[in-house]
C-alpha cells in the first residue's frame, strides 16, 4: 500500500560509495604499471632457476612492487566482486554469504601472497 | 538472483496475422509490422500479432503505421502518443531492437524486413505498447526537480549568466521518454533502488544550474551505491536517446563533482 515516493525513497541515501567509486579508480591506475612489471618478470624469468627467480624476488624494489601489486589487485578485486554481487544476487541471505566470502578469498589471497613475497625476500 | 527468464504468464506466445497482403501484392508497398500485444484483464499471454501496412497510404514514421493500424484494421491496439513530432516523450517504445520515439524513427530506418515493436523493456506493462511509469516518474519526483534557493527571493527574477545557461545546454532537452532508463542494464536489475540515466541527468540538471542553492544536499541525497553508483559506464543510455543527450557523460558529471568534494 505504500506510495511509489515512499517506496523510491526506501530507506535513504546511505551518504557513502564515492570513497570506493574513487579507491577503485586508483587501484585501476596502480594496476596497469605493476601488472605490467608482473608480465615482465616472469617473461624475464622463463626459464631461469629456482634460485634465480628466489633471489630476484628477494630484490628490496621488487619485493615491494610485488606486495604493492598484491594489494593493489585485491583491493580491486574485492571492490568490483562485491559490484558484480549487488548487481545480480538478490536474496538477502545469498547476498549477504557472498559479500563475505568475496572478502575473505580477496583477504586470504591477499595475505597469503604477502607472506610468500615477505619469506622470500627476508630470506626465509 | 536477477531474473532472465520471463516468468510464465509473461512468456510471448504467436499472435495473429491480421491482413496479410495478396500473394501477388508488391511488396515495396506492404511493410510487415510485429507488435507486441497484452490485455491484463483478458488473463492470456502477451503475444505478438502480425500487420502489413499500406505504404501507399501511410505516412513515413512508425507512429504513422500504428495509427494506420489502429484505424484501419485494429482499433484494440493500445500505445501512447500526442505531440507526434518527439517533444512529448510518450510515443517511447522498443522499435526494431532498439528503444526510441515511434514518431520520430523512419519506418525506413528499420534493419528487419519485419519491423518488431515491443514495450520498453523490463517495465510492468499497462497494455500492449503501453509500459507503467509510475516508478519512474517517483524517482523523478525524489530528485526534487524544481530550484531550491534559501535567499530571498529577487523582485524580478533570478539571474543567470549566458555561459552558466550554456551549462544545462545538453540537460534541458530531456523529454524523461525514458528510452534511456530503460535500455540500462542496471536499471533493468536494480531499478528499484537504483535511479537510472534519465533522473540522474536531471539531477545533474539542478546540481550544474548556476542559481540552485542546494547543490551540497543534492548530492547528499545521490550518495549512494545504489542511487548513483549502480552505473557501471555501459553507455547503452546515450547510444538509446532519442534526442541525442548524453546521460552518461551527466552521470559521470555528478561522480567528478563527489570526488571534488571528498
Ligand atoms: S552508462 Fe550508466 S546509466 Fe548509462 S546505460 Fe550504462 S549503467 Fe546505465
Ligand atoms: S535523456 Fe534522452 S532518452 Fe533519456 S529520458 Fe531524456 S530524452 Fe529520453
Ligand atoms: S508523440 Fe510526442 S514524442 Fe512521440
Amino acid at each position: 500500500m505504500a506510495t511509489p515516493l515512499k517506496r523510491v525513497r526506501g530507506l535513504g541515501a546511505a551518504r557513502h560509495g564515492t570513497e570506493t567509486f574513487w579507491r577503485q579508480r586508483l587501484t585501476a591506475v596502480a594496476n596497469v604499471p605493476l601488472v605490467i612489471f608482473l608480465i615482465w618478470f616472469v617473461v624475464s624469468h622463463a626459464g631461469a632457476s629456482y634460485e634465480v627467480v628466489k633471489a630476484s624476488l628477494a630484490n628490496p624494489v621488487v619485493s615491494v612492487l610485488m606486495l604493492a601489486m598484491i594489494w593493489s589487485a585485491a583491493i580491486h578485486m574485492r571492490i568490483g566482486l562485491r559490484e558484480i554481487i549487488e548487481d545480480y544476487l538478490h536474496n538477502k541471505l545469498c547476498k549477504v554469504s557472498s559479500l563475505m566470502l568475496a572478502t575473505f578469498f580477496s583477504a586470504g589471497l591477499a595475505i597469503a601472497s604477502t607472506l610468500a613475497v615477505l619469506k622470500i625476500s627476508l630470506g626465509g | 538472483m536477477v531474473q532472465f527468464t520471463l516468468p510464465k504468464n509473461s512468456k510471448i506466445k504467436k499472435g495473429k496475422e491480421w491482413n496479410p497482403p495478396a500473394v501477388d501484392a508488391d511488396p515495396d508497398r506492404w511493410r510487415e509490422y510485429r507488435v507486441y500485444r497484452y490485455d491484463p484483464e483478458g488473463g492470456e499471454n502477451p503475444r505478438v500479432d502480425t500487420y502489413w501496412v499500406d505504404m501507399n497510404d501511410c505516412g513515413p514514421m512508425v507512429l504513422d503505421a500504428l495509427i494506420w493500424i489502429k484505424n484501419k484494421i485494429d482499433p484494440t491496439l493500445t500505445f501512447r502518443r500526442s505531440c507526434r513530432e518527439g517533444v512529448c516523450g510518450s510515443c517511447s517504445m522498443n522499435i526494431d531492437g532498439t528503444n526510441t520515439l515511434a514518431c520520430t524513427m523512419h519506418a525506413e530506418e528499420a534493419q528487419g524486413a519485419a519491423i518488431a515493436i515491443y514495450p520498453l523493456p523490463h517495465m510492468p506493462v499497462v497494455k500492449d505498447l503501453v509500459p507503467d511509469m509510475t516508478q519512474f516518474y517517483a524517482q523523478h519526483r525524489e530528485i526534487e526537480p524544481w530550484l531550491k534557493t534559501d535567499s530571498p527571493t529577487p523582485q524580478k527574477e533570478w539571474r543567470q549568466s549566458h555561459e552558466d545557461r550554456e551549462k544545462l545546454d545538453g540537460l534541458y532537452e530531456c523529454i524523461l521518454c525514458a528510452c534511456c532508463s530503460t535500455a540500462c542494464p542496471s536499471y533493468w536489475w536494480n531499478g528499484d533502488r537504483y535511479l537510472g540515466p534519465a533522473v540522474l541527468l536531471q539531477a545533474n540538471r539542478w546540481v550544474e544550474d548556476s542559481r540552485d542553492e542546494r547543490t551540497g544536499e543534492r548530492l547528499d541525497d545521490l550518495e549512494d551505491p545504489f542511487r548513483l553508483y549502480r552505473c557501471h559506464t555501459i553507455l547503452n543510455c546515450t547510444k538509446a536517446c532519442p534526442k541525442g543527450l548524453n546521460p552518461a557523460a551527466a552521470i559521470a558529471n555528478l561522480k567528478r563533482k563527489m570526488v571534488e568534494r571528498l
